[in-house]
């Protein structure tokens, strides 16, 4: 009898907790979508401008989240342009290359990256900017470059991390058949790891694009401001969605435009669940090609 | 032949290790740059009042400890709040119902980790504040409870999945010999998981906690961001991430300025420092 | 036999995370015969295959000592010297693991990709040597249409024969087989069998195998590996036998 109350105890337990996030979920997105779906419509985005005219740069965008959508978008390209390459052949590194005492202290520090707070990220990208100031041309200031590498910093170690993990985790036998067959370490890798490795290190960048579209902390110190329209240079000012948010929800005049506060948190939240979607769609795609079945 | 492909291998070798050593480079730069920029302040001997003082920039004062005190107790409450939820949570995916249900939930939560904190402080300010606000009847809402509760909620799918992984290592046959003798899920639990998983289940509390000091929209958004020492749940509190993203507008030569560095050699101690535990009750686990 | 010594392994101990695996192992392979080495599982005959074309390297944990000196046709030169250029001992010391490994591509690009490591790009040189090795394979009849399909849609025992017939590509001098015909049928089994009796006047071939019967047939040197130790194994003599057999 004890035993079959304490059962009972642990099951209402695990279903009040399960319920109350799934609760607390559905309250934050419904929340979120009654309050702003009736603005979504191609005026928030463009304003009053015609969408042909402004994606030709024909004519700016007033009033409209298109900017700040550019904005975030080249974020993402830049940042990951720069992160991918070295997270990727860091990556490598540590999972064929290092040996063992290198390897912990080289993922302790990756580690330690990947803890580092996003606003002492954006601390680091701003005195690097201060340096850059003084000490090579004083236009240097903070500006969408600076930001991509700030950004690029942050998510650095997520892609170190996914593209040393998928390697690792490949069976033992996927490792040892190129080398076996006489190819170098450099030609096991191109040939065999990487394809083998492919669906989880790109599910991995995904991740680290949603990362970049997400972030507010790091961009607020390096540049991002809330009305600068298409960037012109990456050394301009530029906006972006998630501090577009903020900025609407701590100096919002009136109701419209906190309405279409609701509406780029709508947006944004599609755009960060999509690419987590993306992300799960990929590993699935490219996975059942490269099962080992015996 | 043979000598171009040594000459690749090295070439390949050296670029994979640079971009390796260029990484622990950076991580290290950014303590660097911490402490380099702090220089000025440490010089003028006022370091320790920057630890002890109140923060009045007015008055010459640029303490930090309310801030230091804001996020512990920020991130110690979300912590309080979401352990136990993520706790249940993991138990009600991996045990009671690994079928349909505990599936839908794990990727329910997995989703939930691509949520922007921005929305999080966008809702904690609509929605949340005003309700705490009504509530209790007690200032404006922005409170310790409200960033504490949002933070709760941000932090607990990256525990949830950390939890689940832990159980799922647990060894099968440990499992199986348990309902071989007739063992309910209660005692699974207790006799049989837990005592495999903890170290699991402390390291994914030491990273949320990192993660939840380290957070700053939430607590800019909606903590109050007063600079008093907050007396109860229901005052508002400034954490240190706040503090730095509030004083970057402030003028560059002034003192209070460069204070922001000290605040970001702090954070960047907090959080190492709960990394080198999560590392060490990991190691436990193998 | 008298065949001359193909390998000569002196001094050579095994490590792996928690201990020994071989301990002080003397032995010489003769050219141009089949070696077999039986014993209980999970003892260590693979470390000792891995350790003659050194892919143990590869592993976590592995450590080897000793001398296993290898006679390429210029003379014996110790494998284990730290400059030993390893691609190249690979390309001439080819190994067949137990489970089947095909690499996540077309039959076709398998058998080709030993070819391309040899930089041989020439489509005209590869095609012939694929139908060669596919043919000594006895696997050619089966997939000669289908070239081009994935190697994981093969059953297990195709993919065995897919295996030794990349290892057979760049014809190497010493083939290692890791218990080759244990997810095979019959027929396949007396194929493979006819197979490393052909090849072995070209080729030395040591076989680690559980089937007894398999051994007496076609092996002509055999070890056992137990306890660590590499030694003959002992003949049985024919008089016990006599005395034995029931009146």
């Amino acid at each position: 009898m004890e035993k079959s109350f304490q059962d009972r105890l642990l099951v209402m337990f695990s279903w009040g907790c399960a319920l109350l996030l799934f609760t607390g979920l559905m309250v934050i997105v419904g929340f979120l979508v009654v309050k702003g779906y009736r603005t979504i419509n191609l005026a928030l985005i463009f304003g009053d401008t015609r969408p042909l005219d402004a994606f030709l740069l024909r004519q700016q965008v007033f009033g409209g989240l298109f900017p700040a959508i550019i904005g975030t978008i080249s974020l993402i390209l830049l940042s990951i342009g720069f992160a991918l390459p070295m997270g990727l052949a860091s990556g490598l590194y540590l999972a064929e290359y290092a040996q063992p005492r290198l390897k912990l202290f080289f993922s302790l520090m990756v580690d330690i990256l990947a803890g580092i707070p996003s606003i002492v990220v954006g601390l680091f990208g701003f005195s690097i900017t201060i340096f850059l100031h003084h000490s090579f041309s004083n236009r240097i200031f903070p500006c969408l470059l600076i930001s991509a590498l700030s950004l690029a910093f942050l998510v650095l170690p997520y892609i170190i991390k996914t593209t040393q993990n998928a390697i690792e985790s490949l069976p033992l036998q996927v490792r040892l058949t190129a080398p076996s067959l006489g190819a170098t370490q450099l030609e096991n890798i191109i040939f065999v790891l990487l394809p083998s490795a492919l669906s989880d290190i790109v599910s991995g960048i995904v991740l680290a694009i949603g990362r970049c579209a997400e972030d507010t902390a790091v961009i607020m110190l390096t540049g991002v401001v809330a009305t600068a329209g298409i960037p012109k240079s990456v050394f301009s000012n530029f906006e972006a969605l998630p501090f577009y948010i903020y900025y609407i929800a701590s100096e919002y005049s009136d109701q419209s435009e906190l309405m279409k506060g609701y509406g780029a948190a709508i947006i944004l939240l599609v755009i960060c669940s999509g690419l987590f979607a993306l992300a799960h769609w990929v590993k699935l795609q490219i996975d059942p090609k490269t099962q080992f079945s015996y | 032949m043979g000598q171009l492909m040594r000459h690749k291998e090295n070439i390949a070798r050296i670029i994979f290790s640079s971009a390796a050593i260029s990484s622990a480079v950076l991580t290290l730069s950014v303590l660097g740059f911490m402490i380099l920029l702090s220089l000025p302040i440490m010089k003028t001997g006022m370091l320790w009042k920057i630890l002890t003082d109140p923060w009045a920039p007015d008055h010459g004062k640029f303490g930090i400890p309310a801030m230091i005190v804001g996020t512990f107790y920020i991130a110690s409450f979300s912590l309080l709040i979401s352990f136990p939820i993520s706790l249940g949570c993991s138990f009600f995916i991996q045990i009671i119902r690994p079928d349909s249900p505990g599936r839908f939930l794990k990727k329910l939560v997995q989703l939930m980790t691509a949520i922007p904190t921005v929305i999080y402080g966008f809702i904690g300010i609509f929605l949340l504040v005003p309700i705490v606000r009504e509530m209790f009847s007690y200032g404006s809402g922005m409170s310790i409870l409200s960033a504490s509760l949002m933070l709760g909620i941000l932090i607990s799918p990256t525990m949830v999945l950390f939890f689940c992984q832990s159980f799922a290592r647990v060894p099968k046959r440990f499992l199986n010999a348990v309902d071989a003798l007739g063992g309910t899920s209660f005692q699974k639990l207790f006799c049989v998981i837990l005592p495999h998983a903890w170290p699991g289940v402390l390291t994914g509390l030491v990273l949320a906690f990192g993660r939840a000091m380290g957070d700053t929209m939430i607590a800019l958004m909606i903590s109050g961001n007063s600079v008093i020492l907050p007396s109860s749940i229901l005052d508002s509190a400034r954490t240190l991430t706040a503090h730095i993203a509030m004083i970057i507008a402030a003028d560059f030569d002034s003192i209070e300025f460069k204070t922001i560095f000290i605040c970001g050699g702090v954070l960047y101690m907090m959080t190492s420092c709960g990394i080198l535990l999560a590392r060490v009750s990991d190691r436990k686990q193998h | 036999m008298g065949n001359k010594i193909k390998i000569q392994i002196k001094d050579l101990w095994f490590y792996y995370k928690a201990g020994p695996i071989l301990e002080n192992i003397h032995v010489g392979i003769p050219e141009n015969t089949i070696t077999s080495i039986t014993g209980p599982s999970g003892q260590g005959k693979s470390s000792f295959l891995m350790t003659l074309n050194r892919i143990w390297q590869n592993i976590d944990g592995a450590s080897v000592k000793g001398e296993v000196k290898i006679n390429f046709g210029n003379g014996f030169k110790d494998i284990n010297y730290p400059n030993y250029p390893l691609p190249q001992l690979r390309k001439k010391v080819g190994m067949v693991f137990q489970v089947p490994n095909p690499l996540p591509t077309s039959i076709y690009k398998n058998i080709a990709f030993p070819l391309k490591l040899i930089g041989e790009k020439n489509r005209k040189k590869i095609f012939p040597k694929i139908e060669y090795a596919l043919k000594k394979a006895f696997l050619w009849e089966e997939v000669k249409d289908r070239l081009k399909e994935d190697a994981n849609v093969l059953s297990v025992g195709q993919q065995q024969r897919l295996c030794i017939a990349r290892a057979l590509v760049l014809e190497p001098q010493i083939l290692m087989l890791d218990e080759p015909t244990s997810s095979l049928d019959e027929t396949s089994l007396e194929m493979i069998e006819q197979l490393l009796l052909k090849l072995k006047k070209k080729c030395t071939i040591i076989l680690v195998s559980h089937y007894m019967d398999q051994i007496k047939r076609i092996a002509d040197k055999k070890l056992v590996l137990s306890n660590r130790q590499l030694k003959q194994q002992e003949e049985e003599d024919p008089l016990k036998k006599k005395i034995d057999t029931p009146l």
